[in-house]
């Protein structure tokens, strides 16, 4: 008895908490915030707020067109696994007190899932047998490494703050890092981890692929590259994987950076963990995307492993001495 | 209930495709002032889109010269139903200043079925706005038929 409620219990965790149905929502809402601002900072009205959900809905209407060199199981299913690795990342992420499924190792977890999405386009993208898809292919490829090196070196400062702290050297348990925040206060009020709260600001663009890091998809000079092919359904899920992106990525910053005591209530933590990650989507993604041109891949790749990287060396640095 | 959702929707979220058939320029300007803070056409949903697969209006802008003709025609056949087909400008529609030359194909009517013909040379931000929104309305018609 006990199995099924158990059972149960997961199946409402994947499909309508921290997963599936919270993770379409809150991100196609951020996904909205996100283009509202922009417009606002260039002096338009902008899009309604509920647009990316009307942009899903009719993509879901479209016909789907498969290319004739397109390898077909591969450049149908991959935009499905790139979602499901999303969702899932969202389950280990901790929503204040609350985590759904929680372990020793979340983190390296995470950092392994975050790579999926990516690699899903790269293989959709490469099925589909389209020259613009290629060069995207490899455009999307040299941001993933550019921003691996920061990401890693973000994670381990913080890994090795709180380790440190609980006397365990190295802590990779997200659960274990947001216990920690509710005795101690958020990690962004120590002096050490400013800069590495600083480098995962900077790195969610790029991760997320948003404006001057686009290079991947510029749709005026490769025709939005790996996505040059989609049509219909499979084109509003990469869509919406790219608001769940934006999801995971902040949320995770508030799980790092912001955790805190919370509400105590799930719903109200929830919904105050929506507030900050649509804040950091406002200084982080929509700030930058409105004053900036797309930047080269080289540059790119450059502005990762030099500015970013070393303030997230400093930062574990500082943290590596105890300060 | 989701086919619903997905019929009234689609009239709001229509995105563009704009093929070049020889035009002289000045109507490309114009359509790109449309998305501009002084008129943002963004506000009603539409967006530029790169490829000819993610977009449901083609607006064309030009006389349709010989040589651009089959690129126009299979730039349009890319596009997914249900698509609308707007001609922008007067080259398009009659061939304007260009009509009768040696090297003109257009009208572009003769080659597929156009739903809204905006002219002017080149037409007014506020007059290419109100042709959108029409070819938004069709898009919805063309959706709810294919049910």
């Amino acid at each position: 008895m006990t199995i099924v409620i158990d059972a149960l219990q997961y199946l409402g965790y994947v499909l309508i908490f921290p997963g599936f149905l919270f993770c379409f929502l809150a991100g196609m809402l951020l996904c909205g915030i996100d283009r509202k601002l922009v417009a606002k900072m260039q002096k338009r009205v902008g899009p309604p707020i509920l647009q990316p959900f009307y942009d899903f809905f009719k993509l879901c209407g479209k016909e789907t067109i498969i290319p004739a060199a397109a390898e077909r199981n591969t450049f149908m299913l991959s935009p499905l696994v790139g979602l499901a690795a999303l969702v899932v990342i969202q389950l280990f992420i901790p929503v204040f007190g609350f985590t759904a499924f929680s372990g020793i190792g979340d983190i390296i977890v995470i950092l392994y899932l975050l790579l999926v999405p990516a690699l899903a386009m790269i293989l959709g993208g490469a099925a589909s047998g389209s020259p613009y898809a290629g060069v995207g292919l490899s455009r999307e490829m040299v941001t993933i490494i550019s921003c691996e090196l920061p990401l890693v070196l973000v994670l381990l400062a913080v890994a090795k703050t709180v380790g440190g702290a609980i006397g365990t050297g190295l802590c990779f348990s997200l659960s274990q890092i947001a216990e920690y925040q509710e005795v101690n206060g958020s990690l962004i009020t120590k002096i050490s981890m400013l800069p590495a709260a600083a480098a995962m600001l900077l790195l969610i663009p790029g991760e997320t692929g948003s404006h001057p890091f686009d290079a991947a998809e510029a749709e005026t000079e490769i025709c939005e590259g790996l996505l040059a092919e989609y049509s219909g359904a499979p084109l509003g899920v990469f869509k919406l994987s790219h608001a769940v992106k934006m999801l995971s990525l902040t949320s995770l910053f508030v799980a790092l950076f912001l955790g805190g005591l919370g509400t105590g209530i799930l719903a109200l933590d929830a919904v105050l963990l929506f507030l900050l990650c649509a804040l950091i989507t406002a200084a982080s993604i929509s700030f930058v995307h409105a004053f900036t041109a797309r930047l080269k891949i080289e540059q790119i790749f450059k502005y990762y492993w030099t500015v970013v990287s070393l303030l997230a060396a400093v930062s574990l640095a500082l943290a590596w001495y105890g300060l | 209930m989701f086919k619903r959702l997905i019929a009234e929707r689609t009239g709001k979220s229509p995105w563009l495709f704009h093929i070049n058939a020889g035009s002289c320029n000045g109507c490309d300007i114009e359509l790109v002032s449309v998305l501009t803070p002084r008129y943002d056409a963004e506000r009603l949903g539409f967006k530029l889109a790169g490829s000819p697969r993610h977009a449901d209006i083609v607006v064309v802008t030009g006389p349709v010269t010989k040589q651009s003709l089959p690129r126009v025609l299979r730039a349009i056949s890319q596009v997914p139903e249900p698509r609308c087909i707007v001609t922008m400008g007067s080259c398009p529609q009659s061939g304007n200043v260009f009509r009768g030359s040696y090297s003109i194909a257009g009208p572009l009517s003769k080659y597929v079925p156009v739903d809204v013909d905006v002219a002017g040379c080149a037409p007014k931000p506020e007059a290419i706005i109100d042709g959108l929104t029409l070819a938004a309305k069709i898009l919805k018609e063309k959706r709810g038929r294919m049910n």
